[in-house]
């Protein structure tokens, strides 16, 4: 068993390695060689092996263990594996970077009530949020549309009735 | 020195399982029964009855008499589930706070957790009165397919229970752990689990001693209690037909006949046709009771139960495509769960993987035996001896070794009280009465005999004289403290596949031992010395995965996906939330499983709070959000400020748990006032 010093090295070092140097596999390597290799990995770094060792030696291995997870996941899989060989030519070394540059856009919302100003437009606004939450979209839609009338000159509004609109071309049929 | 053992908490039957000197085997109680009924009943008397004599209680306090928690557990008093379940149990459920479901027993209530923790109790103490020592850490088995909040509300049971819980792992994968790899460097396997109230469907790669779960699909609403409903409706249509009694309308007369349904259903595995009869269900003139029987054929059943059994296919074709695999890929399908039993289970299941499904080990103990391997590889403060670092085996008693001939079967046929089969066997695993009174002996649902409560049945029990190959093994008593080292080293049981396509083995083999009893009527194989020992595997290393995709929500009421179902745990994945609004100083993020993209089609877990932000501009502060899977498959979740490089309090209020302290507490303080009634 590697000792907490070596795991911890090890560890810092998964953030300059790609999904095949952690597996320690080639980048031709089929998908076999990928599954035995997660194996070998596993054996190595799963937290199970640690039972015996101390509470922060196991935490560093799993640590160790989860990138490995997320290199078999994305090496086993033909589409994604595809993806990632071509961001690493452009130097990617994780398929998608915790790095918050890349953060999608702001997933925390208020509630439409909550934005509305205007007495009328808030009732408009609260039957949106309801619908919403019922998944009716286009009723929703048709809601804050009214909402939007009462107060046109409400930004933040109109910015989440264009949201809306994305939402509905995305909705599956 | 306190000891770690594995628990099956099933929805009908929960089990103990052990390792002694590498030999896994389930644990008996006193009485011999290795099945405790997941039954908590509260008596007037202030005792609190577990098992066999809860399960007594059910027609007499209904009211008081709380089962199949199991199907309701980990679930908010708005789900679909407890929303049906709601008229047709016979206890009160209700809401607690935050959502939460609750049962009331006698104006009290408890919390789900708090009636699961009294059955692990239960098997807590049926371990520690078998072992000698305190066992104070487990692991305790679910179903593949459990949830977040089912897993959380299992492992707080297991708390409750005064049980450090080791590790909540997947029956299908425990089951597979227990079979073990056979012989071949790299094999796939599928193990096909159908139980009381829960489907499991799970495909593993197993090379060298790594176990990789590929894929696992499951239904927490589809096992063997739907066909006992099937077959109470019909039961019930045959009474309005025949009496003009409409049993649906009396809930007591209804669970009359679910318990008369499952009996019928127990014995058709083994005989063509059956009959059950009651002269209390159908109320006469002047108290007079009229008698009914129902009389039913197997195909009449497999035709009832054929669409419930269908959609275990389903199921199993989502884990197959999970995997990317085709049904034939597979080296060996196992079957585990009581309800596998029924031969039909076994011949659909032949039909759709094509090659027949494999019963090595009882389906019944299998889980629990699994379990314990697991427990004893995680237990920390083991020594970890050469043997400990090796796969245990499964102890004799548990392995069904041989279809049994339909002349065997005739002789160990059920209704089986153990000391029936005792006569083939030298040693009984309980001391042998020669007088039993059926009404008094323990009633296990497959055992319950409609019109035999009067009757006293006399068996001829045989002393101990009779010869005796395996004596040794046979006298593996449950409740002897020393037990010897499995004794036969030389024959390890071969890996046998039926030999005819439809599954036959008798059911109750963990009480009634009548496979091994079979056994021993072959001529008696080599001894064991001459035979050399089987070599010794690896421990064994589990690769579980997530069964549900796990998400956040986004605007617009979709879901974004963070971690895909199937990925092996434990696993992370980071993600960063922005504030939305100026001087913001607190998120909400609702996280949900389940493989929709509409948010609110999936199960939602409950709601992320990242509390503690510094006022600032919208969009200013930026938090990373680690969601973590652990070994468990329960979701921790740790927040760290990008800007400030500040962890962040991030706290997670999952729907319908009372997990706070205060909670935890209080429901703490309900089991130290609620003592169990002793053993025996």
């Amino acid at each position: 068993m590697p000792s907490k010093d070596a795991l911890s090295v090890y560890l810092a070092s998964l953030e300059k390695r790609t999904y095949y140097d952690i597996l320690r596999i080639r980048p031709d390597a089929d998908a076999a060689a990928v599954k035995r290799a997660f194996h070998e990995f596993s054996l190595l770094y799963h937290p199970d092996r640690y039972v015996d060792s101390p509470s922060d030696v196991t935490a560093t291995a799993s640590e160790i263990y989860k990138r490995g997870v997320e290199a078999y996941r994305c090496l086993s899989r033909k589409p994604l594996r595809e993806r990632y060989d071509r961001a690493m030519g452009r130097g990617k070394l994780r398929i998608e970077p915790a790095r918050p540059s890349t953060v999608p856009p702001p997933l925390v919302q208020r509630t439409l009530a909550e934005i509305a100003r205007t007495p009328r437009g808030k009732q408009f606004a609260v039957k949106a949020d309801r619908l919403i939450t019922a998944g009716k979209l286009g009723d929703a839609r048709v809601q804050l549309v009214s909402a939007l009338q009462c107060e046109p000159d409400n930004a933040e509004l109109s910015e989440r009735l264009q949201i809306l609109y994305e939402a509905l071309a995305l909705e599956p049929p | 020195m306190a000891v770690a053992v594995g628990i099956d908490l099933g929805t009908t039957n929960t089990v103990v399982g052990f390792v002694r000197d590498g030999v896994a085997a389930t644990i008996a109680d006193p009485g011999g029964f290795r099945l405790i009924p997941s039954v908590v009943s509260f008596h007037p008397s202030g005792q609190t009855l577990v098992g066999r004599p809860a399960l007594d209680r059910r027609l007499v306090d209904a009211a008081s008499t709380i089962y199949s928690v199991k199907r309701l557990i980990g679930r908010p008093w708005g789900s679909p589930e407890v929303q049906a379940a709601r008229g047709k149990l016979p206890f009160e459920l209700r809401e607690g706070q935050g959502a939460a479901t609750q049962v009331v027993v006698r104006g009290e209530p408890y919390s789900l957790p708090e009636i699961s923790a009294f059955v692990l109790r239960q098997a807590k103490a049926v371990a520690e009165a078998s072992i000698g020592q305190p066992v104070e850490r487990a692991v305790i088995t679910v179903p593949a397919n459990f949830n977040d909040l089912q897993r959380a509300a299992t492992k707080i049971a297991g708390k409750l229970a005064g049980l450090d819980v080791l590790r909540i792992l997947n029956e299908p994968t425990a089951a597979a752990l227990a079979y073990g790899p056979q012989g071949k460097e790299q094999e796939r396997i599928a193990v096909f689990d159908l139980g009381g109230g829960t489907f499991d469907i799970t495909v593993l790669d197993l090379a060298g001693n790594v176990f990789e779960v590929l894929a696992t699909a499951g239904d927490t609403a589809l096992g063997g209690d739907d066909i006992d409903v099937v077959l109470a409706e019909r039961m019930a249509d045959d009474l309005l037909k025949k009496h003009r009694f409409d049993a649906r309308a009396q809930p007591m007369a209804f669970g009359r006949l679910r318990i008369l349904a499952e009996a019928m259903k127990r014995e058709l595995s083994s005989v063509d046709q059956h009959t059950v009869s009651a002269d209390d269900i159908v109320p006469g003139d002047r108290g007079k009771a009229v008698p009914w029987t129902f009389r039913m054929t197997r195909p009449e059943l497999e035709w009832a139960s054929l669409g419930i059994v269908e959609r275990t296919f389903k199921v199993c074709q989502q884990a197959l495509d999970a995997a990317s695999l085709k049904a034939s890929d597979l080296d060996r399908v196992i079957l585990v769960g009581g309800a596998t039993r029924m031969p039909m289970v076994g011949r659909k299941v032949e039909q759709f993987f094509g090659s027949p499904p494999v019963v090595r080990i009882n389906p019944d103990e299998v889980v629990a035996l699994g379990a314990c391997i697991q427990a004893a590889l995680l237990d920390r403060t083991k020594q970890k001896t050469a043997e400990a670092m090796q796969h245990p085996r499964i102890h004799e008693r548990s392995v069904v070794a041989e279809m049994l001939t339909e002349e065997e079967l005739e002789v160990s046929e059920a209704p089986v009280l153990p000391v029936v089969s005792s006569a083939k066997m030298p040693a009984a695993p309980m001391a042998p009465a020669p007088v039993i009174n059926v009404a008094e002996a323990p009633s296990l649902p497959g055992q319950f005999l409609p019109s035999a409560g009067t009757k006293e049945l006399v068996f001829d029990v045989p002393s101990e004289s009779s010869s005796a190959p395996f004596e040794i093994q046979l006298q593996a008593s449950p409740a002897e403290p020393s037990r010897p080292k499995l004794t036969v080293p030389g024959v390890p049981p071969p890996p046998i596949r039926p030999r005819q396509p439809t599954m036959q083995y008798p059911y109750e083999a963990s009480e009634a031992p009548a496979p091994v009893a079979a056994k021993a009527e072959r001529p008696a194989p080599a001894p064991a010395p001459a035979a050399p020992p089987p070599p010794p595997r690896p421990a064994p290393l589990l690769i579980d995965v997530t069964p549900h995709s796990l998400g956040v929500e986004t605007v617009g009421g979709f879901c974004d996906r963070l971690i895909d179902a199937n990925t092996p745990v434990p696993c992370d994945r980071t993600r960063s939330f922005a504030t939305a609004t100026d001087n913001q100083t607190s998120v909400q993020v609702r996280i949900s499983q389940g493989e929709s993209k509409r948010f609110d089609e999936n199960t939602c877990l409950g709601e992320l709070e990242l509390a503690g932000i510094a006022p600032g501009p919208r969009g200013a502060t930026q938090i990373a959000v680690t969601f973590e899977i652990d070994a468990d498959g329960i979701l921790n979740v740790k927040a760290k400020n990008v800007t400030t490089g500040q962890e962040t309090v991030a706290r997670i209020q999952l729907v319908g748990a009372q997990d706070g302290p205060a909670a935890m507490a209080a429901m703490a303080a309900r089991q130290a006032a609620h003592p169990l009634a002793p053993l025996g």
